[in-house]
């Protein structure tokens, strides 16, 4: 990678790249935003479909959890992952058991989750104060892009890639299912695997995009571009590509204002998400409408 | 759900109960669907019609036995009696009916022939071209008609509808009636129905079963609903009035 970064480097001293592309951290975050938007965005439009935002709320905490649960067992301070995807494994079975087996609302469950693995979190960081420095772990709760590795980059387009072809194999089921789990069942789909294998996808997804997010925010970046998405599509396929944009777009501005006003780049992506989602807010009330998206007297779904 | 080969009905139901925790849904239900007819529940709010869908379409567990005797491929059509949509979904009517046309992820896109089929479906139910609005702004009686489109691709060989005129003006629900007596008549599958509507059921049934957590009458349509007691609703009252 280095002769890369070097033949970047050079690019970018020349003028035909932005100046800031001299620095390997940054190219690095830019790659890394390259991956995480397909495979955030992808994500997002089909968490809001199936009405996961505070599934996916609780599984940031739970990483967080998973973080001092990794590091109290010896792990590298810079890639605790064993401690993150367990934690968030275990979790995530959990909340999908419960959610399906319990006749409680499944909100409810799982803010009994959340409040669970948020006390059980903050506890082992309080614990973890006494071996390290707490500022040591700020990378993982608010993102930074310094401490991300080759190695990390790595690893998330492998979760990208393997993310990415799954949905894709399931997507129609997925959509169905979303939609009427009956209907979905009737057609063939399994609908505990679909719920399983969707909510493990997630964690994964999660589990690798704290370096660059933080977990305190990664749940807006798989809920942001999809609500913002939505003010703007008209179609499934539509809904897909502005969900992708949006994060894309949020992730390379976030990534430019935190290198210039020093600030942690999880907050200045989710800053720059929900700037965008405003924008497509109002862009909506200009946006011209069809014959096609007047509603039928009668309408079904108020 | 066992399956067997041979000529009787097509679906045998034998002492089917359902319970809910402590609440029996349904108790010893045994009724059968012949091969190619179309055979109507009926029966009054809570008498368990929608739940003795949901155990024969495996959705919900239940005690007793359930023999199919398939002689075509045994696929299964459902039109549900809810299904709401959220108002911002962007899922066009398109999409919706693709998800199980075609095996390309519709988030890539619609193919061309997948269309053309969509079109025609649509055709079918009488709603051509709402292919690109989407799912949310339809009325009740277009949603009902997308779920009929969709409940018929490919063709079933036992179509299980519920509440299907639900939300249909007249019109809308005589064409629903040809498109069912077009289905017997042409393609032989199979229509298993609940309705409210006791006009329409008799208009297009030929076996009734009159449901009150268990069958309470069963038989061809002209006799069934020529019970004084059913056609008077006072069977539809009795458990209503038992509880009190």
């Amino acid at each position: 990678m280095t002769a890369f970064y070097s033949w970047v480097a050079a690019l970018a001293a020349s003028g035909i790249l932005p100046g800031d592309f001299q620095y390997p951290f940054l190219v690095r975050g830019f790659l890394s935003v390259l991956v995480l938007a397909p495979v955030l965005g992808g994500l997002s439009h089909l968490v809001v479909t199936r009405r996961m935002a505070f599934f996916s709320a609780a599984l940031g905490q739970a990483a967080l959890t998973g973080v001092a649960i990794g590091l109290l067992v010896g792990e590298p301070i810079n890639a605790p992952y064993g401690g993150m995807f367990g934690f968030c494994l275990v979790s995530t079975l959990a909340m999908v058991y419960v959610k399906r087996h319990a006749t409680l609302p499944s909100d409810t469950l799982i803010g009994v989750f959340h409040a669970l693995t948020l006390g059980l979190g903050l506890c082992l960081l309080v614990a973890l104060t006494r071996q390290f420095n707490v500022h040591q772990v700020e990378s993982v709760l608010f993102g930074s892009l310094l401490t991300v590795t080759d190695g990390d980059l790595a690893l998330l387009v492998a979760v990208g890639v393997v993310v990415g072809a799954l949905l894709l194999r399931q997507y129609n089921a997925l959509v169905l299912d979303s939609l009427n789990p009956p209907l979905a069942s009737v057609t063939g789909a399994d609908s505990a695997y679909l719920e399983y294998l969707f909510a493990f996808l997630l964690a994964l997804s999660i589990v690798v995009s704290l370096k660059v997010i933080g977990a305190l925010l990664v749940e807006s970046l798989v809920v942001v571009p999809a609500a913002a998405a939505r003010n703007l599509a008209r179609s499934t396929r539509g809904y897909l590509v502005w969900s992708i944009g949006v994060a894309f777009l949020a992730g390379i501005g976030g990534l430019g204002v935190s290198t210039r006003l020093l600030v942690p780049t999880g907050g200045a992506v989710v800053l720059a998400a929900s700037l965008l989602f405003f924008l497509t807010l109002l862009a909506r009330l200009f946006m011209p409408r069809t014959a096609q998206d007047v509603p039928t007297p009668g309408r079904a779904n108020a | 759900m066992s399956a067997s080969s041979g000529s009787a009905g097509l679906l045998q139901v034998t002492d089917l109960t359902v319970r809910r925790e402590r609440d029996v849904l349904l108790s010893r239900v045994s009724l059968a669907v012949a091969q190619g007819s179309l055979h109507a529940v009926i029966g009054p709010n809570g008498a368990g019609k929608s739940t003795l869908l949901t155990a024969l379409l495996g959705l919900t567990p239940f005690e007793g036995r359930i023999v199919t005797r398939w002689q075509r491929d045994g696929r299964i059509g459902y039109v549900p009696q809810g299904f709401s949509v959220d108002r911002t979904l962007p899922v066009t009517v398109e999409d919706f009916l693709a998800l199980t046309r075609q095996r390309r992820p519709v988030c890539l896109g619609v193919g061309r022939s997948a269309r053309r089929h969509i079109s025609a479906l649509l055709d079918g139910v009488g709603l051509l071209g709402v292919e690109k609005r989407p799912l949310a702004v339809l009325s009740g009686g277009e949603l009902r008609r997308v779920l009929l489109a969709h409940a018929l691709d490919p063709l079933p060989e036992l179509l299980i509808l519920d509440e299907p005129a639900t939300g249909l003006d007249e019109a809308a629900g005589r064409q629903l009636e040809d498109t069912l007596l077009a289905l017997r008549r042409d393609t032989k599958t199979t229509v298993l129905m609940v309705s409210h509507d006791l006009e329409q059921v008799r208009r297009v049934a030929d076996h009734v079963t009159v449901l009150d957590r268990t069958v309470v009458r069963d038989g061809a349509a002209r006799e069934v609903l020529s019970d004084d007691l059913v056609r008077s609703g006072l069977l539809f009252g009795r458990r209503e009035a038992n509880r009190t």
